[in-house]
């Protein structure tokens, strides 16, 4: 199997591509002027901001960069289109020749272009409304290489775009549309237009098996436009596909060439990658790592800091208390001493944690205590309630009547002393 | 020569001035057709005409196109914002060619009529352009140029038309027809209202990206070329003047010399090349939909309204629509569209390297003003030829201006003089130069003091 995408995402942009009106509104047709209307007269202008971010996108994806980029019209007519030509790349793309690591293999990038969405289609029952609110928005879009084999690799990769954009700026909560590119015998079948992650599972799922169906019939797969319908979890064919589409492509002559290449922009961190190196590199794990950073720019900070100061280890099991704690954005120095508490062997109670953030001292009784402290505790509750450890193999409630008993002298976290206590059980009934 | 705007501030306006002229320059549109939308009351000042294609704001702006009957644009053009920044008024909207697409001014309703003689044609495309300078003496008109349409009709009108190198005045506003061509100037009665008004309408414009801000000189030359290439099929009694006025021209000590530029004689299928490609993607939103006229039913299917739609374009645009569409299209992309792309960078260097030694000077047409059936009458190829002066500058972007030299009955002969990028000014010191002391004829003066 060989799947390709095509992948448009919305860029965190203050205005639209070519004009200065917003690129969010919730009313429609009130972020509109004549630019984005097409208005015979108006022109584009470039919004720098949006190729900034492209450049960016296209670097974090490996691909070289065009010295001058430059934008050509895609003719062709549909209501959604107010100048019946959409302003996008192809040949003047940002980016070219990339890839995206997903496990051991590389997806190739073949292009990341920059573009104009069209407006929106609402339809009604008896007739149709045009929002062109959205007509103008910059999008990237991001074609790859026909080099996702399987179903488990289409995910990873997904999920690793979704990262690197995460860590440009885009907002991955908008819905990202795709086009899947699906082939099994080597006749490609397009499916248009599938919005959201979900929907592109099914598709790809509902597609494989209808292919594989046709072809386990001995027939053979046409080459076609198909179009997924979410609430039937199903294809449906579109038209035939039987030459590329007439486009009329020529460069678009209200703009110029823009140099991309000289752009500056930030290094993109590639949040997988680095879980490989620090597992490489300091033998942690590297999908506990990968759960931490994917998609939070505060692990990842907090994450190299400790890895820095040579505390990995602690530093990751920080992470995931302060995430618990919703403490994230602590910073750096205050994160020093927290692992300085844990790496004495101290347990932090989530009020504890909340005071460190703040840059306040933890005593005693705000919940810092030491692991052989809690261990004592445990001992001497075992060794004073032996009808509750007899109990405790076929009553449950038993156990947790333990585990609260410490809780009350210790603002410790549940978790940690239901493990000990385990140990400690297990331990002594051998 | 003192700009008529100096001489219109300075002198008394009597009482009625403005209510006279807007009722003379009634009377003239009712004979010439000269605007396709005039106000009700003039504002006063020195009056500046608009060409249709060009918005402003409030006003119905159709590029005298049916196909946009109803187009009233919410802003004014960069160039229309500037003049009215500057104190001038605007008079009206004047007539084209629809869309800019033609040689005579008569590819639309109504088309103008030449002031000189009603039987001939104006010239176009900025046909009402050229009209509204002929009669009005205190006005100048915001014209624009693709391929000529400045050049021709200030030439059969005889007045000064100027094109300014290509990204010195910005487009904004302007109704496309081919962006990379497209160029708005200006006409007027002399060449220093010219002068007044190009400084006031240039300069960068951050609505239009292929606008700038350059330094614009006025490097004068002494060398006079002309090209024998674009000398080929010109009418004898065009060529007769000529020659007297480049005789007149060297014994004021100007050095004439022959040059021959190679691949000149392709610019006229280049052009029509590239300028209809780039208009059948500009005309492409006139569907029906946001623009361009409304049909009724809505049961059709997408294909068939858009068809409706677009039936009510021109035979000219169609044309230009179709051949344009042809050109870009995958299977002979190569073969026209980036072959004349490659023939006009060509084109850029070579007549570059010429004019850094002289200036280009030819008639600005190779014919009399037609009359307005006989510019019907032409096929297509024949009337296109007909662009085979004008064409070149406009293709390669380099400024020219068209001027009277001669008379030959009632009517001018135009002269167009072309120079290198940034050099604009240098031509209309030329132009101001001839005018010292060769007289331009008038047949009427609306608003004169």
């Amino acid at each position: 199997m060989k799947i390709g995408l095509e992948v448009h995402v919305a860029l965190p942009t203050k205005s639209k591509l070519f004009c200065s009106c917003s690129p969010i509104a919730e009313e429609p047709n009130t972020a509109v002027c004549p630019i984005c209307l097409g208005m015979p007269g108006a022109k584009p202008m470039l919004n720098a901001e949006a190729l900034k971010i492209s450049v960016a996108i296209a670097r974090a994806l490996h691909c070289d960069i065009i010295d001058n980029a430059y934008f050509i019209r895609k003719v062709y007519f549909y209501p959604d289109l107010p100048k019946s030509y959409q302003i996008t790349q192809l040949d003047g793309a940002v980016g070219r020749g990339g890839y995206v690591r997903v496990g051991g293999k590389k997806v190739r990038i073949r292009r990341v272009q920059l573009e104009e969405d069209p407006a929106k289609v609402v339809r009604e029952d008896e007739y149709s409304l045009l929002d062109f609110n959205r007509s103008g928005v910059p999008l990237n879009e991001i074609v790859t290489e026909p080099d996702i084999g399987s179903e488990e690799e289409l995910r990873g990769f997904v999920s690793e775009l979704r990262s690197i954009l995460y860590y440009v700026g885009v907002d991955i909560d908008r819905e990202m549309k795709i086009d899947l590119n699906i082939s099994l015998d080597g006749e490609r079948v397009e499916i248009k237009n599938v919005t959201g992650i979900k929907n592109l599972i099914d598709a790809e799922r509902y597609e494989c098996k209808r292919q594989g169906e046709i072809i386990a019939a001995g027939g053979k797969v046409k080459t076609e436009t198909r179009s997924y319908s979410a609430e039937a979890m199903s294809t449906v064919s579109s038209r035939e596909k039987e030459s590329d589409e007439e486009y009329g492509f020529i460069y678009d002559p209200d703009l110029v060439m823009y140099p991309a290449n000289t752009i500056r922009t930030d290094e993109t961190p590639i949040a997988s990658e680095i879980a490989e190196r620090y597992s490489a590199q300091y033998g942690t794990n590297a999908e506990t790592v990968k759960e931490l950073v994917m998609f939070d720019r505060n692990a990842l900070r907090l994450l190299r800091h400790g890895a820095g100061n040579g505390k990995i280890g602690t530093a990751i099991n920080a992470i995931s208390m302060l995430r618990r704690t919703d403490a994230m954005d602590i910073d750096e120095k205050n994160f020093d001493r927290m692992l300085e508490y844990m790496g004495r062997g101290m347990l932090l109670s989530d009020d504890a944690i909340k005071a460190l953030k703040a840059g306040n001292d933890v005593e005693m009784s705000a919940g810092a205590v030491s692991a052989e402290e809690i261990d004592k505790a445990i001992m001497e509750v075992v060794e004073s309630r032996k009808d509750l450890v007899a109990e405790y193999s076929t009553n449950h409630k038993a156990f947790n009547f333990i585990v609260g008993l410490i809780l009350k002298k210790y603002k410790v976290s549940p978790r940690y002393v239901s493990e000990r206590l385990s140990k400690v059980l297990e331990t002594k009934l051998k | 020569m003192r700009s008529s705007i100096d001489e219109f501030e300075e002198k008394e306006k009597p009482d009625g001035y403005y209510e006279r002229t807007l009722k003379e320059l009634s009377d003239m549109n009712q004979k010439f057709h000269i605007f396709s939308r005039m106000p009700q009351s003039m504002e006063h000042g020195f009056q500046f005409s608009v060409k249709d294609n060009i918005c402003v704001d409030g006003v119905e702006s159709s590029a005298s196109a049916e196909i946009l009957e109803g187009y009233v644009p919410p802003f004014d053009a960069t160039a229309v914002e500037r003049m009215r920044g500057r104190g001038f008024s605007f008079i009206g909207k004047t007539k084209m060619d629809e869309f800019g697409f033609g040689t005579f001014g008569i590819n639309c309703a109504e088309h103008p009529l030449n002031p000189i003689n009603p039987e001939y044609v104006t010239g176009g495309s900025s046909a009402g352009a050229a009209a509204a300078t002929a009669v009005m003496k205190y006005h100048v008109a915001i014209a624009e140029s693709t391929g000529g349409s400045i050049s021709c009709p200030a030439a059969f009108c005889g007045v000064v038309g100027f094109t300014p190198t290509y990204g010195l005045v910005s487009r904004y506003g302007l109704i496309d027809y081919a962006n990379s061509l497209d160029k708005i100037g200006i006409m007027a009665r002399r060449s220093a209202d010219i002068r007044h008004v190009f400084d006031v309408i240039k300069g960068s414009d951050r609505y239009d990206t292929t606008c700038i801000d350059r330094e614009v000189n006025a490097d004068k030359r002494t060398k006079l070329i002309i090209v024998d290439q674009l000398m080929q099929n010109i009418d004898q009694a065009v060529l007769s003047a000529f020659d007297r006025f480049t005789s007149k021209l060297e014994s004021r000590g100007y050095e004439v010399v022959h040059r021959s530029i190679p691949f000149i004689e392709k610019a006229i299928p280049a052009y029509y090349i590239i300028s209809t490609a780039e208009a059948s993607t500009n005309l492409a939103k006139y569907t029906g939909f946001k623009y361009g006229k409304k049909t009724e039913d809505f049961s059709q299917g997408y294909n068939e309204f858009f068809t409706e739609a677009r039936s009510s374009l021109g035979t000219e645009a169609k044309r230009r629509v179709i051949l344009g569409t042809f050109v870009r299209s995958a299977s002979v992309k190569s073969k026209y569209y980036e072959k004349a792309l490659r023939l006009r960078r060509m084109l850029i260097e070579a007549m570059g390297n010429v004019l850094s030694e002289g200036f280009i000077i030819s008639p600005t047409m190779p014919i009399m003003p037609p009359k307005v059936e006989e510019a019907a009458g032409l096929d297509p190829v024949k009337a296109y030829s007909m662009d085979s002066i004008t064409v070149p500058p406009n293709l390669a972007g380099f400024p020219h201006i068209s001027f009277p030299y001669d008379y030959s009955g009632d009517f001018p002969m135009g002269a167009q003089l072309i120079t290198s990028h940034f050099n604009d000014y240098a031509l209309m010191d030329f132009a101001g130069a001839w005018e010292e002391d060769f007289e331009y004829r008038f047949k009427y003066n609306v608003g004169s003091l």
